[in-house]
This record gives C-alpha cells, sequence and structure tokens, in this order.
C-alpha cells in the first residue's frame, strides 16, 4: 500500500546534471496524502476485527471443548461412583453374615475388600453397619480423631444411613470436613438378603483424593478442576496451573450431590498469548507505518520544496542561459556534446536535438580548417586550453564561415568529479570584419592619398614644366611670326631669344627640383635579420591572407647571418611579394591556395623565395614586369615591383622571378651578406 | 596708358610672367594689341563694362582660378569674348565653362598662331557685337519719339496688314492710318515697311 510512494523514493540515475530537468508534475491533490493514512487504518481496523473474530471463535471453541471434557469428567465420575457403589453391594452380603472379617474363611472377602480400597477407586475405607446401624467394621479401622467439629456426631452419617435403608439403594451423605482440610462423603449402600435388610456398607470418599485420583493429568492441565459445597466455598481442587480465564463451567456433582458442585475452570490458553502478540505485534508493526509515512511524507515535502526551488533555480538559468548571446557547450570526457544553448544553435544553424550526443569530427568544423579544429579540440580534452580563449574558424550550417573564440571550463558535477568540459563561444566574425574592413578602408586610404598626392605631385610637375615651356614656345612662334612678316628687328629678336633661354634654364631648375625630392627618401642602412623582418611582413598581411583564404607556408632558415639594410624597404619589398603572390592565386583554388616563403643562404647571399600557384606569368608581361606603370591590376599603379627592384639594387641586391614547376611563380629576392 | 572705349585689347590673365611676356609678342607678331593682368583679382579690380576685345584667361592660377574669375565676369554682365588656356586635365572644367558662355578654349601645349587666331576671331566677334549694340540703343531712341497712336500703327504695318485694315481695327479713318504711317517712316528715318522691319529684326548681324 505504501508502494506509490516508493517508488518516488528511488534514485533514478541522472544522465547530465545539465539535461533539463522533467517538468514537474502538478502538485497531487490533498486526498492524495490522506490515502495511505486511510489505508493504514482500514488494514489495522481489519486485522483488528479479524482478530477479535478469531478470537471469539476460538473463546467458542474452547468453551464446547469445555463443556465436553466437563461432560466427560462427569461421565467419568458418576461411572466410577457406579462401580464402586456395585461393589460395595457385592462385597455387602460377605461382610454382613460372615462372623468375622478376619475369619479365615474370609479370605476372598479381603481380597475384593483390598480391591475396593484400590486408590484408583477413591474409596478411602469401607465401613460396614449391622442392620441396627452400628459400626460392625471397617477397613481400614478408624478412630474418630481425625473428625472434627460437630461431625463427629454425624459419622458415619445417620440421614444417609436412615434415606438408604428407607430407599433400599444407595445413597450419599453430605460432604463434612476432616483434618488436614480435607473433606470427606459417604455413600450408604444397604445390603439386603432375602427381602430382609442385614445392615449396610458405606463408603467413604475423600474429595481431595477422588479428584487427584479421578482427574487425569491432560485435563488437569488444561483446567482447573474443582469442587465447592453449597456455600460456594472450595473444598478441593485440583490444577497445575493457576486459572486466569474467566471461562468456567459448573455443574452438580451427581451422584454426591447435597449442594457439591464440580467447578471447571478453563486456564489460561497458549493461543490467548500469540493472539495478544500477533495484536501487539500488529499494533507496533501499523504504528511503524504510520510513523515511517509520516516520516517519508515529511521526506516527501521537503523533496517537493527542493525541487520546486531546484526548478526555479534550473528556470532562472536557463532563462539566463537563452538571453545570452554566447553560445555555450558542454562536452563529456570522450568529447561528446551533452548539452548546447540556443545562442549556440543560432550561431551554428543546427538544433539542440541534432548536435547532442554527436562526437567529433562536429558538422560545424569548417572542412578546411579540420587540422586545426582537431587541434584545439584534442588541446582542450587534455585541460591545455588557454584560459584567455582560443580563435577558430567554424561552419554554419549554410556553410558560411565565421570566427569564433572558445573559452572552455572543466564541468564538475555535484561529487566534484570531472565529467566534460563547458565551453563558451563568442561569434568574433562580426568584429573581425570590422577590423578587417577598417584595416582595408584604411589601406584603401592610405593608397589613395598615395595615388592623390602622386598625382598631384605629378600634374604640378607637368604644369610647372609646361609654363616655360609653353612661354618658349610662344616666343618662338612670335619670332617665326616676325620672320615671316619680314619686319625683323634684331635687338627685338636677341630680347626674345635671351628670354627663350631664361625660360629653357628655369625648365632644367624644375627638373632639378624633382630629383632632389626623389633623393630625399635616401635608405637607411642598418644591421638586420632577414628572418625577423619576414615574420614581421607575414604578420602585416596574415589577416588578408586569411580573409582570402590563403594559406601561409614559412620556411625559414635558421641562424641566418645578418646583412645591412633599411628594415623599412626589405619589409616593404616582402609584403609587396606575398601580397603579388595572393592577387596571382585569387582564381586558384581555395584547396590550392598555398604561399611557400623561405629564406636560405646561397653563396654569400640571402634570399627571400615567395612561391606561389597562380597562373603563371606569361611571357609578354615577363619582358615589361619590372617596368614602371606597368600593372595588371585593376587599381595597380605599376609601381610595385619596379620599387621593389630599385630597392633590390640600391641593396646591391637582386629580384628576379621564374616558372615554378607545376603551376604559378617563384619570386627569388637575394641580398648579400654582410661583410664583417 | 589707360584703354578707351576705341581700343580693343586682348587681355592677358595669366600669373606667370614669362607666360604673359611671351603671349604679348606673340600677339604683337601679329598686330594684336594686348594688355598683360598678372593675377584675376587685378583684372577683376581694373574691369570696367565698356572694354571692348577679348579675355585670355588660366584657368590654373595661384590666387583666384580662371573660372572663379570667369563666373566674377559673368555676374558683372561682362561681354568681352574669354578664351581660357587650360593645362592637361582641366579639359571638363573648360567644357562646363564654354557652356556659360566662354567664347573657346585651348588646352596646352597650343599651337601659338591658332591661338592668335582664336584671338582675333573674339575680337572681330566683339566689334561686332559692339556695333550691334551700337544700332540697338539708336532704334530704341527712335521708337521713344513715337506716339502710343503711332507705335499701335506700326505694330500693325509690321505684321503686314494693309491701311484699310488698320483702319478698322483701330477704328480711325484710313487717312488717319497714312498721315500715322508716314510719320512712323519720317520719325525711324525708314523708307518703307520692310526696311522698319529690318531695323526692328532683334539679333541682326
Amino acid at each position: 500500500m505504501v508502494a506509490p510512494l516508493q517508488s518516488s523514493d528511488k534514485e533514478v540515475p541522472q544522465p547530465v546534471i545539465l539535461n533539463p530537468l522533467p517538468t514537474p508534475t502538478a502538485a497531487p491533490p490533498r486526498w492524495y496524502w490522506s490515502l495511505p493514512y486511510a489505508a493504514v487504518t482500514l488494514f489495522i481496523a481489519t486485522m483488528a476485527a479479524l482478530l477479535w473474530l478469531t478470537h471469539r471463535q476460538d473463546a467458542e471453541e474452547q468453551r464446547a471443548t469445555l463443556i465436553n471434557d466437563v461432560l466427560w469428567m462427569e461421565q467419568n465420575l458418576s461411572f466410577q461412583f457406579e462401580r464402586n457403589d456395585a461393589q460395595l453391594s457385592q462385597l455387602g452380603p460377605n461382610l454382613l453374615t460372615g462372623n468375622d472379617v478376619h475369619s479365615p474363611n474370609e479370605g476372598t472377602t479381603q481380597a475384593r475388600l483390598k480391591r475396593a480400597l484400590d486408590p484408583e477407586s477413591g474409596l478411602i475405607r469401607i465401613l460396614w453397619l449391622d442392620a441396627g446401624g452400628k459400626v460392625k467394621g471397617a477397613e481400614p479401622p478408624y478412630t474418630e480423631s481425625h473428625l472434627v467439629g460437630e461431625t463427629t456426631d454425624v459419622f458415619p452419617s445417620s440421614a444417609a444411613y436412615r434415606l438408604s435403608r428407607t430407599l433400599g439403594r444407595p445413597v450419599y451423605s453430605d460432604a463434612y470436613a476432616v483434618i488436614d482440610n480435607q473433606t470427606h462423603f459417604e455413600v450408604h449402600v444397604p445390603i439386603f438378603e432375602g427381602g430382609r435388610y442385614v445392615g449396610s456398607v458405606v463408603g467413604v470418599y475423600s474429595v481431595n483424593e477422588m479428584l487427584a485420583r479421578q482427574v487425569p493429568w491432560w485435563f488437569s492441565e488444561r483446567y482447573r478442576v474443582s469442587i465447592t459445597n453449597n456455600l460456594g466455598t472450595e473444598i478441593a481442587a485440583r490444577s497445575k496451573v493457576s486459572p486466569v480465564s474467566t471461562l468456567a463451567y459448573e455443574i452438580p456433582f451427581e451422584p454426591p450431590g447435597h449442594g457439591l458442585n464440580l467447578v471447571i475452570t478453563a486456564c489460561k490458553a497458549k493461543g490467548g498469548w500469540i493472539s495478544l502478540l500477533l495484536m501487539s505485534s500488529l499494533g507496533v508493526l501499523a504504528a511503524a507505518i504510520v510513523w515511517s509515512l509520516w516520516q517519508l511524507r515529511r521526506h516527501m515535502q521537503r523533496r517537493q520544496a527542493a525541487e520546486q526551488a531546484l526548478g526555479s533555480e534550473h528556470a532562472f538559468r536557463k532563462a539566463m542561459e537563452d538571453s545570452l548571446n554566447t553560445g555555450m557547450r558542454a562536452r563529456d570526457m570522450q568529447g561528446r556534446i551533452t548539452y548546447v544553448n540556443p545562442a549556440f544553435c543560432r550561431m551554428v544553424g543546427w538544433s539542440a536535438e541534432e548536435l547532442v550526443g554527436l562526437m567529433p569530427p562536429m558538422p560545424y568544423w569548417a572542412p578546411e580548417a579540420l587540422d586545426r579544429t582537431y587541434e584545439v579540440h584534442s588541446m582542450i580534452l587534455g585541460g591545455n586550453a588557454p584560459s584567455q580563449g582560443v580563435e577558430i574558424r567554424l561552419m554554419r550550417r549554410d556553410g558560411e564561415r565565421f570566427d569564433a573564440l572558445l573559452i572552455e571550463a572543466p564541468l564538475i558535477d555535484a561529487n566534484s568529479r570531472q565529467i566534460g568540459w563547458m565551453g563558451s563561444m563568442v561569434d568574433v566574425s562580426d568584429q573581425k570584419r570590422t577590423q578587417e574592413l577598417a584595416r582595408q578602408q584604411q589601406e584603401r586610404l592610405q593608397a589613395t592619398a598615395r595615388l592623390v598626392t602622386m598625382g598631384e605631385m605629378a600634374s604640378t610637375l607637368a604644369h610647372e614644366l609646361n609654363q616655360p615651356l609653353a612661354a618658349i614656345s610662344s616666343y618662338n612662334t612670335g619670332c617665326l611670326n616676325m620672320i615671316e612678316h619680314g619686319d625683323l628687328s634684331q635687338t627685338e629678336l636677341t630680347g626674345v631669344l635671351h628670354k627663350i633661354g631664361k625660360q629653357a634654364q628655369r625648365a632644367g631648375q624644375i627638373i632639378r627640383r624633382v630629383h632632389a625630392f626623389v633623393r630625399r627618401s635616401e635608405p637607411k642602412f642598418e644591421t638586420v635579420d632577414l628572418d625577423a623582418i619576414i615574420r614581421e611582413s607575414v604578420g602585416l598581411v596574415e589577416p588578408d591572407a586569411e580573409r582570402r583564404g590563403v594559406a601561409i607556408d614559412l620556411d625559414l632558415a635558421e641562424a641566418l647571418p645578418p646583412i645591412l639594410a633599411d628594415p623599412v624597404m626589405i619589409e616593404q619589398v616582402a609584403v609587396n611579394l606575398i601580397r603579388n603572390g595572393m592577387d596571382a592565386m585569387s582564381s586558384t583554388p581555395r584547396s590550392e591556395r598555398r604561399l611557400q616563403l623561405t629564406t636560405r643562404e646561397h653563396e654569400g647571399m640571402l634570399i627571400f623565395t615567395v612561391a606561389d600557384r597562380g597562373q603563371g606569368i606569361p611571357p609578354e608581361v615577363a619582358e615589361k614586369l619590372f617596368a614602371p606603370f606597368f600593372t595588371t591590376k585593376e587599381e595597380g599603379m605599376g609601381m610595385g615591383l619596379n620599387i621593389c627592384r630599385s630597392i633590390a639594387e640600391l641593396h646591391r641586391g637582386r629580384l628576379a622571378f621564374e616558372a615554378r614547376p607545376g603551376g604559378g611563380t617563384i619570386f627569388n629576392f637575394s641580398l648579400p651578406v654582410t661583410q664583417s | 596708358m589707360s584703354p578707351s572705349l576705341a581700343t580693343p585689347f586682348a587681355h592677358i590673365v595669366d600669373d606667370d610672367e614669362a607666360i604673359r611676356d611671351a603671349l604679348s609678342w606673340l600677339f604683337r607678331t601679329r598686330k594684336v594689341e594686348s594688355r598683360a593682368w598678372p593675377s584675376a583679382e587685378d583684372f577683376l579690380a581694373a574691369w570696367r563694362p565698356d572694354w571692348r576685345g577679348c579675355i585670355v584667361l588660366d584657368i590654373r592660377m595661384r590666387e583666384m582660378s580662371g573660372l572663379e574669375c570667369f563666373d566674377a565676369l559673368l555676374e558683372r554682365g561682362n561681354t568681352l569674348p574669354v578664351i581660357f588656356l587650360t593645362g592637361h586635365g582641366d579639359v571638363p572644367m573648360a567644357v562646363g565653362a564654354l557652356k556659360k558662355g566662354a567664347f573657346d578654349f585651348l588646352e596646352k601645349p597650343f599651337d601659338d598662331n591658332a591661338l592668335v587666331d582664336v584671338v582675333i576671331r573674339a575680337l572681330e566677334s566683339n566689334a561686332r557685337r559692339q556695333a550691334n549694340q551700337e544700332t540697338q540703343a539708336n532704334v530704341a531712341g527712335l521708337l521713344a519719339q513715337l506716339t502710343p497712336r503711332e507705335q499701335e500703327v506700326m505694330q500693325l504695318v509690321l505684321v503686314g496688314k494693309f491701311n484699310k485694315v488698320i483702319a478698322d481695327e483701330l477704328n480711325i479713318s484710313m487717312r488717319t492710318v497714312e498721315v500715322h504711317r508716314s510719320r512712323v517712316f519720317e520719325k525711324m528715318g525708314v523708307r518703307s515697311a520692310v526696311e522698319l522691319a529690318q531695323l526692328l529684326a532683334p539679333g541682326r548681324d
């Protein structure tokens, strides 16, 4: 009956703490709680009723048995009395007609007497009276010393003697007390011989002896047998146990009669004790059940309260997680996803149902960055994730790539055991895109500024040069006009020619000024480490490379000797060559966009090599590649490689290119090692 | 030497002295009188509405640009033809100026005699315009002498109506129309309706 309560108490193994709690069912109605109590009460009542019924039935049965036994007992006694009566009446003629009991021919009579006085018979003494009522003899002989009080006058009972003589059949006397707290009674058996009364044979019974002899042991174990006189006083009793039970039966003790009653009291039955034990254990059990129920209820209430608290806490946390813009993802120790929050789902485009339970590789891992993602994954599972997070490229369901900042923390369960990893993921692609955009804008702005400056410079230069040239031209035309018209004036002509010369000088000065301007950007040589410059250059172009999906393989020779160079210029060349390489691969399949950068020492030169997998350089382009203002790019100015070569020459180095086996171009930028 | 109404000049506005001097010399060899101005500001300060001739304006100058100078001249009602000298890349600007009424533009480097040819054409154009303006001024003076009635009659004569029709329309006698007509001819200094029409035709070359 307590089964439904027990089941709720059972420990259900919780999968992971992060799994959503089962929605708590509505609180059970009030009566739900009283149900077990009602059941217990009903149970106890039924049991009590059953016990009572059994008890009653037992009592009935006991009573019936008692009555049966009593009747049997009475029957037994009556039978014994009758037998005694018969024996006494048989003895009578012998005793009364014989002269003396002790005569020799009385042998058989003696034997009979003895037999009649057998302890089993209940008789303790036999007397025989003559017709006059006088005691003729007694066996065993007696004195009157055993008689007490007034009974001395009535032994043997004259009333019984007269009545038996009159009636001509055995008559029993009153019971009378004798010494030793004994009670005796007599039976007077009249003896007739030839229709003449010859005397009586009196048998004396001891009530106590009789009870002792006539009640069998088994009977006395069950019952207390007692005999009461007409005053209700108990005169003899036989019992081995104390009678506790109120169950008793009383019948008149016939044939003695005279108000003697045979009282049989049932001893306390063993069954009663058992039923009491049963009853009490039942009571204890019921109490225990009620108590445990109450305890259970208290426990349940506490549990319910705790559940409710947990539920609201869970709801609170869930609302918190759902409102987050940060993706949350939990994994177990094997890397299986055990939980994702809605922001994470929004980020990657897969639903929580689809993601939970998945093992790596995850569907949102970008295929091209699989190696690195695996690396990060094993790093996290190994517990070596950097605390500031790690940036990794992922893929949305629609194939769009995005950069995510991943921060992992160990997931500890209630037993302080690590059961996995909890990761928060922030989509930083927007941020990166903004940065990249800003950088590009900056770059474009600078390029534009450079262009504007260069354009302005060129324009100013053109205008400035135009002025003296135009003046010269005009002077010249004027002179020609004069010559044509014939009105030539020598002085005038001389003056104009001087002016022409002056303007030509002016033009020369302008050109000298330009040269001086160019000379202002002279290189500043210092001892530099080529590898460091290359690394710095790669750092500069890396965001751009990532944006274009170009992988840069850096293979730098270690411990290169230093070179004497202008680091800014060398960096300019490196960046230019790397950019060109990336530009060359804009139509190359994404998976093949690898730019190989190497440095090495060769015959006193340090060689920096940039190898792309682009279309290669057609011969007609190759001829003009280093020419100024030649470009294959839409936005190009055609100065890049030209400047690069100028820088190379300035450093007494070389810039050359060759076709790359397997497609693409290799640019070699060599610089002489510093002679120390 | 202050420019008078009678003398047409080619006004050279350029901030480069050599250019000014060279152009002046060039113009002189083709018998074109010129005046040179070192800046647009100087030119605008000296400018008078009754000047004759043309303006050779360099677009790119240090202070006020040629275009700004041109706009200022337009505002002041300048009638002198303006020839722009443009450098490389200033062509769109020059075209814009042309649409606003500039006479012509020449891109540097230019053929110097071609410039002189343009200047001479501009001077002629200015001279014609001047003459035209004078005639217009005369006609206006003549018209002012006519009475309102005479003007009414003249308008009707100009559209080619006969005296009879004019008399009917104005509700006067034919005789009166004839009197008015002869007085209009007399006052306007013409002998026939055709001459009158020619005199009053707008935009006469």
